[in-house]
């Protein structure tokens, strides 16, 4: 037993009144009209410091590793890039790609050749940071991060933002450094603080309330249920419609709960981290569910993943239908989500369910544009389809959940 | 609008929020319980009752006896301890405590959380074989019936005893011992044999024991089940005058009625649902079960050193298995035998003589309800052992000396055979 102190990101209320206080200079800084530089840094750096002390140090070691290897890379990447007259060539680009997803696929891939073990070289927010380099490297090839505003010291502070190390958003280099550059003016300032307050409170609802009902008093409930039906046909029962239900709704409000607390500290530091959540139960279909669920990855699969790869087959003209390389564009890309999900039959599944889903959706709605008029659109149709979308994502999360792998084979 | 009325628009409310949540964490309450709230508890199997402590202790100091044990208690036919009592007016009323899933460690959190409530009281414990399963405890199940404020309650009076020590052990082998690291570090302290530093103590004592408590208080009272319209439905067809010959051959009857569809003489319904689709896959599946070498007899002597620490007169039941089923499953009534040559031994060697031994009525007419869990002639077979044993709810004198070699390992795998 360690006798460290050791803060795990918004692990309870007590570590956002810590973390709150600690930024309390910083925000009456920005109130006065001035961002404290090295105070941000060394708030950032003792928090960093408390999540990977102790026994997680092993994980702060596998950090520093992972932050001088990306920075070299990113840092000849944009070398290269940012030279007059630079070649721009493709193999240099995905070498840079390729090169800087090294660790993050050792990690996702140790436990499926080490028989479950973690990897050595894996820490907490491995996936968050590599997306956001990544994300650089991509915007670094297609020159909207330049010379002008490209800066090392302000790229490693990005990767490392201590409000959304852990779970996100994701948010995108340029995006993030315009705000970081300058000081919100103090009517300005006031309103996020606003914002971050009723976000904090929303979260701590979301979080320790809602999340603390629906996962800890309830699921473990309906499980205990379904688990009693077991030797029914596929295990069907009541209890397991229970656990598909609590378990969605635990899974959003735990994690919109977690977003939210990130998105507010953000605010409170002057940063407006962009919004992961926007009523994703309200979808009306499961593309637009995608655009409301854990929006910054969405969008960067979206634009990093999906259109490049549409782009791409289109440019080389490979394969005609554009009905084909849309499909194609979801099955690579909820196939590459599954996979960094883990390597499970059910995140596999859970990638080719909504790969299919999104694929019956377009179909569909390429059907009702040929026959205009022949569907009516009305309050009623349109509820019924948000209660379509609704439980079909509800059972994507049974899968997800992995109970179905407890409740079948273990 | 002004940024000072701006800011008092944004922290107003903030800060009226967090003196609220202060006033209900920590400011002095009690809760008194209501009559028919505790009738409720009692009878009603609910996991916050059974993880609380506050309509426990009321409870327990009013006429309640506490009946521990697991899934038979959800048994509740006409002859079931809480009808039984309740329809002939005894001057007791069970508090059932344990479902499905509940063993001796379970048992013993909560049983130490009722602390001097239980001075020189009585109690009864239906000890099933099949909690001696070779792991021990299901740590998943454990987490389950896991009680925080039980275990700051724990470390509140927690000394540098075998029971003490041993307890603390076996709740950081688990996930659930290690759930808080305060907690965690605590109870490190007392598996150590040291007591708890200044931080710790006032840490369980103060806050987290504090706003547990008040927790319990608040809202233990809520959400729990309602048992009493069946049990007065199952009391309603029981005989006006307490007659032992006709209530047996009122249970015969029961029984014989309700165990038609299959010839292991279980429960119709809990055939249909629990067993008819599985039932070729269970034949001969039972052949190696072994309940005589387990954790989990060191966690049982927990529950003996709790009883032995207040000296509560407590009466053990050990139900048999469905003999039809035994047969029909291969489950040895030789390695019953030898568990309850072990446990009876581990029971009576340090001065726990009040055993009903019903190992060996597995194949009596209508004992078991189903395959392991006892009914209609099977409660009434209880009630014979009960009925005496709660005349008096003071409890007499005890002669209690707790054997430490009962929480060693050697003890756990020991062959039943070579017990004298």
């Amino acid at each position: 037993m360690s006798h460290w102190i050791n803060l795990q990101p918004y692990e309870n209320p007590m570590y956002i009144l810590v973390l709150v206080i600690a930024l309390i200079p910083l925000i009456i800084g920005l109130f006065m009209g001035k961002r404290i530089h090295w105070y941000e840094t060394l708030v950032s750096i003792v928090f960093l410091l408390f999540m990977f002390d102790g026994d997680k140090l092993s994980q702060g070691i596998a950090l520093i590793g992972y932050i001088i290897i990306e920075m070299i890379i990113v840092l000849a990447y944009a070398h290269y890039r940012m030279k007059p007259n630079s070649p721009n060539k493709t193999w240099v680009f995905v070498l840079a790609v390729a090169l800087s997803i090294v660790q993050l696929a050792i990690v996702k891939l140790t436990p499926l050749f080490a028989d479950g073990k973690s990897s050595l070289f894996g820490f907490l927010g491995i996936s968050y940071l590599t997306f956001r380099v990544v994300g650089t490297i991509m915007e670094i090839r297609d020159g909207s991060i330049n010379a002008k505003n490209f800066d090392p010291k302000k790229f490693i502070h990005f990767v490392l933002f201590m409000p959304t190390i852990s779970e996100g958003p994701i948010d995108r280099y340029r995006r993030w450094v315009k705000d970081y550059d300058q000081v919100p003016d103090r009517e300005k300032y006031v309103g996020m603080i606003g914002k971050a307050v009723h976000y904090l409170m929303l979260g701590l609802f979301y979080n320790f309330i809602l999340g603390y009902l629906f996962g800890t008093i309830m699921l473990p409930n309906v499980q205990h249920l379904a688990m009693l039906s077991r030797h029914n046909f596929l295990g069907i029962s009541w209890g397991l419609v229970g656990v598909m239900y609590v378990y969605s709704m635990y899974l959003f409000f735990n994690f919109a709960g977690y977003s939210l607390f990130a998105v507010a500290i953000s605010y409170l530091m002057g940063i407006e981290t962009p919004m992961n959540f926007n009523k994703p139960f309200m979808a009306y279909n499961i593309k637009d569910f995608w655009n409301r669920w854990h929006m910054t990855l969405s969008f960067w699969f979206r634009d990093y993943i999906y259109m490049r790869l549409v782009f791409f087959l289109m440019k080389h003209k490979w394969i005609k239908s554009r009905v084909t390389i849309a499909n194609l564009g979801y099955l690579t890309l909820f196939m590459i989500m599954a996979i960094w999900h883990g390597e499970t039959w059910y995140y596999m599944v859970y990638g080719l369910f909504h790969a299919c889903a999104m694929m019956i959706n377009d179909a569909w709605i390429r059907w009702k544009r040929k026959h205009k008029g022949l569907l009516p659109s009305n309050k009623f149709t349109k509820a019924m389809s948000t209660f379509f979308a609704f439980n079909v994502v509800c059972f994507s999360f049974l899968i997800f959940s992995g109970f179905l792998n407890t409740l079948w084979f273990k | 609008m002004k940024i000072s009325k701006k800011l008092w628009r944004i922290f107003g409310p903030l800060i009226i929020a967090v003196l609220l949540v202060v006033v209900v964490l920590f400011a002095p309450i009690k809760g008194h319980v209501m009559h028919d709230t505790l009738q409720r508890a009692a009878n009603s199997l609910s996991v916050n009752v059974l993880k609380g402590e506050m309509i426990k202790d009321q409870a327990m100091s009013q006429n309640y006896v506490p009946f521990i044990g697991s899934s038979e208690l959800s048994r509740m036919d006409p002859f079931h301890p809480s009808v039984l009592a309740q329809k002939y007016h005894r001057n007791y009323r069970p508090f059932l405590l344990g479902s499905a899933g509940t063993l001796s460690l379970t048992h013993y959190f909560s049983v130490q959380g009722m602390g001097k409530i239980l001075n020189h009281r009585k109690a009864v414990v239906i000890v099933s074989p099949q909690w001696f399963v070779k792991k021990g405890v299901d740590p998943n199940m454990f987490q389950y019936y896991y009680s925080s404020l039980q275990t700051t309650t724990f470390l509140e009076n927690a000394k540098n005893t075998q029971m003490d020590r041993y307890a603390a052990q076996r709740l950081l082998s688990l996930p659930s011992g290690k759930s808080d690291k305060i907690i965690a570090a605590a109870l490190q302290r007392v598996a150590d044999g040291k007591p708890l530093s200044a931080f710790q103590a006032f840490y369980v004592r103060y806050f987290k024991g504090l706003i547990l408590k008040h927790e319990d208080v608040l809202f233990s009272r809520l959400f729990i089940k309602n048992n009493q319209p069946l049990l007065n439905k199952q009391a309603a067809k029981l005989p006006t005058k307490y007659n032992y010959a006709q209530l047996y051959q009122d249970a015969l009857r029961m029984g014989a009625a309700q165990t038609q569809n299959n010839p292991f003489r279980l429960k119709d319904s809990f055939y249909t649902n629990r067993v008819k689709k599985v039932v070729k896959k269970l034949k001969g599946s039972q052949v190696d079960f072994n309940y005589t070498k387990s954790p989990e007899f060191s966690d049982f002597e927990l529950l003996l050193n709790q009883f032995a620490k207040e000296k509560t007169d407590v009466l053990f039941v050990i139900p048999p298995v469905n003999k039809r089923w035994m047969e029909y499953t291969g489950l040895k009534q030789s390695m019953l035998n030898n568990f309850d040559r072990k446990i009876t031994y581990q029971l009576r060697s340090q001065g726990f003589n009040n055993i009903a031994d019903l190992s060996q009525d597995g194949n009596q007419p209508y004992f078991m309800e189903d395959t392991i869990h006892l009914g209609w002639a099977g409660w009434l077979k209880v009630d014979q052992y009960v009925r005496p044993f709660l005349k008096d709810l003071h409890a007499g004198k005890t002669n209690y000396h707790i054997n430490n070699y009962f929480y060693t390992k050697a003890w756990q795998q020991r062959n039943p055979v070579t017990v004298k």
